[in-house]
C-alpha cells in the first residue's frame, strides 16, 4: 500500500517535470526562432479631403511610400492626375483611395475642378 | 429730367423692398429643428431640379459638367440629411420658408424653360450664382443660427464649404460667359 503511494507520487512528479520541461523548452525554442520584426520599407501618409480641399495640398514623399486619400466631406470626390494618367474614380464620403508614390504629380478633383494638389516624390 | 432719375430709383427701391417682404417675413420666423431639416432638404431639391432642366436644355460642356455636379452633390447632401433625421427620429416639417423657396423656384423654372441656347446657359449660371448666394446666407444666418440639435447644426456647418465651392465654380463659369475667361478649369 505504501509502495503504491510512493510509485504513484513518483510518476506524478516525473510527469510534472516532463510537462514543465516541455513548456519551457518550447518557449525558448520560439524565442530563438522568432523572426525579427522588419521595419516597413515605406512611410504611410494621409491626405484628407475636407471642406472641398486636399489637406495638405502639397506632400513630399519618397518613392514607394503609401498615400491614403480619405474623403471627409459630405459629397463624392476623386483624385485625378493632371494629364489623367491615373484616377481614383469617385471616392464616397468616408471612403479612401490608396496611392503608391511613383513619380511627382499634380492632381485635381475631376468632379470639383477647383480642388487641386501636388505630390513631390523624391528618390530614396 | 434730373428729378425723374432719383424718383425712378426711389420707386424701384421701394418695389424691391415690397417684393422682399414675404421672404424676410418668412425668414424672421423662428424655425424648429424639423422645420430646419425640411428647409435644408427643400433647398437642395430645388437646385437638383434646376440642374435637371439644364441637362435637358444645354449643349455647353461646362454647363453640363456643372449641372451634373449640382445634381450629384445636392443629392449626397440630401442623403446625409435624411440619414441624420432618421437617426434623430425627426420628421422634417413643412413651413413658411420652405413654401417660399418652392414658390420662387416654380417662377425660376418657368423662366429657365422659356429660354434656349446661350441665353439659357447664361440664365442658368446667373441663377446658380444668385441662388447659392441666397442659400449660403440662409444657412449661415438662419438655419445654423436657429438649429438646436448639435448634430443638425454640425451637418449644416459641414455643408457650407460645399456651397461656397459651388458658388466659386458658378462664378468662374459666369466669368467665362461674360468674356473674362481668365479662370479656365
Amino acid at each position: 500500500m505504501g509502495m503504491a503511494v510512493i510509485k504513484c507520487r513518483l510518476l506524478g512528479l516525473m510527469l510534472l517535470v516532463f510537462l514543465l520541461y516541455g513548456c519551457t523548452s518550447g518557449t525558448q525554442s520560439e524565442q530563438r526562432t522568432a523572426p525579427a520584426v522588419e521595419k516597413p520599407k515605406y512611410e504611410v501618409y494621409t491626405v484628407n479631403i475636407k471642406d472641398m480641399k486636399f489637406v495638405p495640398d502639397t506632400l513630399t514623399v519618397k518613392k514607394g511610400d503609401k498615400i491614403y486619400f480619405v474623403n471627409r466631406d459630405l459629397v463624392n470626390h476623386c483624385v485625378t492626375e493632371h494629364s489623367k494618367a491615373w484616377t481614383s474614380g469617385p471616392i464616397q464620403p468616408n471612403g479612401e483611395y490608396l496611392l503608391v508614390a511613383d513619380k511627382s504629380s499634380e492632381y485635381y478633383c475631376a468632379i470639383h475642378t477647383i480642388m487641386k494638389g501636388k505630390i513631390i516624390v523624391q528618390d530614396k | 429730367m434730373n428729378k425723374i432719375k432719383p424718383l425712378a430709383f426711389k420707386c424701384f427701391a421701394a418695389l424691391m423692398f415690397i417684393m422682399a417682404i414675404p421672404s424676410m417675413k418668412a425668414m424672421a420666423q423662428k424655425l424648429s429643428d424639423p422645420e430646419i431639416a425640411h428647409v435644408a432638404v427643400t433647398a437642395n431639391k430645388i437646385d437638383i431640379s434646376y440642374a435637371e432642366i439644364a441637362k435637358q436644355k444645354t449643349k455647353d460642356p461646362e454647363v453640363i459638367k456643372f449641372a451634373n455636379m449640382m445634381a450629384t452633390d445636392h443629392q449626397s447632401v440630401i442623403n446625409q440629411a435624411i440619414a441624420l433625421v432618421t437617426k434623430l427620429h425627426v420628421t422634417p416639417k413643412d413651413n413658411a420658408v420652405s413654401k417660399k423657396y418652392m414658390a420662387d423656384a416654380e417662377k425660376t423654372k418657368k423662366m429657365l424653360r422659356s429660354k434656349s441656347g446661350k441665353v439659357f446657359d447664361k440664365a442658368y449660371i446667373d441663377n446658380e450664382v444668385a441662388y447659392h448666394k441666397a442659400v449660403i446666407n440662409a444657412v449661415q444666418n438662419v438655419l445654423i443660427a436657429q438649429a438646436q440639435n448639435a448634430e443638425l447644426k454640425g451637418l449644416l456647418e459641414k455643408v457650407m464649404p460645399t456651397l461656397k465651392a459651388h458658388l466659386q465654380h458658378a462664378e468662374m463659369v459666369q466669368s467665362n460667359f461674360n468674356g473674362h475667361g481668365g479662370h479656365k478649369m
